[in-house]
């Protein structure tokens, strides 16, 4: 993303916020690239509360994803891959829960200096969750996954994708649902 | 993510949200988030670290049982690195 790279401290600058601010940070980026419109996050001072209704233990979960399905027609979606606008996809899908996809991430803004997704699990927790189920910690798994597209508009996310996902849910009599933002 | 978190639990769906940025969630406001501090990618654990992951999906299990009320953030206790420069080199724009 950027050309100069000095050498870090290894320890951050306390006499700064030490959390990575990327409203901040996004901002900066691209009105420095010339773009004079940055984005306008969602803000919000409520949230809705649902209390659970039985113990997590009797309860069927519903994981939701932004990862992609991998396609070889679509470019490089590989570890190492450059972000691939061409990956991305336009509408919210399912797949069953039962065995693990094939699903990648290079359609998304993440921090490739640093970060590796070389590891299905470090994004997309569903072995993790399979594990809770055997343990007797989550009652039982949603038959199916559901993936929500990143396409930047809060709008077709909060009157199309968020509707869409919720009937699947409850045509699968989904309990809670946890979800991943990558 | 955070707005399709916001419509289930508005519609009686009980969630929670796994992820690392956590200015972007709570400014949009969230019922339950469980933050990691590690680089965007990375929200479910460390590559190939069953433990951390396992860890990470946990405590996120816990807050959904845990929550009193809405916007309660969780940070879990994992570190990405010793070397914590990779803050400073995100979108590193040479000021």
């Amino acid at each position: 993303m950027t050309t100069t790279q000095p050498d870090f401290d290894t320890k951050p600058d306390t006499s700064q916020r030490v959390y990575l601010s990327y409203i901040d940070r996004t901002r900066k980026f691209y009105l420095k690239q010339g773009f004079d419109n940055p984005y306008r996050w969602a803000h919000h001072n409520d949230s809705p509360f649902t209390a659970l209704r039985k113990p997590l233990s009797e309860s069927r979960l519903g994981l939701v994803t932004t990862a992609a399905e991998y396609n070889p027609d679509l470019g490089d979606q590989g570890p190492q891959a450059a972000y691939n606008n061409d990956a991305k996809f336009d509408r919210v899908y399912t797949r069953p829960s039962d065995s693990l996809p094939d699903l990648r991430v290079s359609h998304i803004g993440y921090d490739r200096q640093n970060a590796r997704v070389d590891d299905l699990a470090a994004y997309f927790p569903l072995a993790r969750l399979q594990e809770s189920v055997a343990a007797g910690r989550i009652g039982e798994l949603s038959p199916r996954f559901y993936a929500v597209p990143t396409l930047r508009s809060q709008r077709a996310t909060s009157e199309r994708d968020a509707p869409e996902i919720l009937e699947l849910m409850r045509a699968d009599e989904v309990d809670v649902a946890l979800l991943v933002a990558v | 993510m955070s707005l399709v978190a916001r419509h289930l639990e508005a519609n009686g769906i009980p969630t929670v949200l796994l992820g690392c940025a956590r200015d972007i969630v709570e400014q949009c406001g969230v019922p339950r988030f469980t933050f990691t501090d590690f680089p965007l990618g990375n929200p479910c654990g460390k590559p190939h670290d069953d433990e951390t992951q396992r860890g990470i999906v946990g405590h996120g299990l816990d807050l959904l049982e845990s929550a009193r009320g809405p916007r309660t953030t969780v940070q879990t206790p994992y570190v990405w690195s010793d070397d914590e420069s990779w803050r400073a080199r995100y979108s590193h724009l040479g000021d």
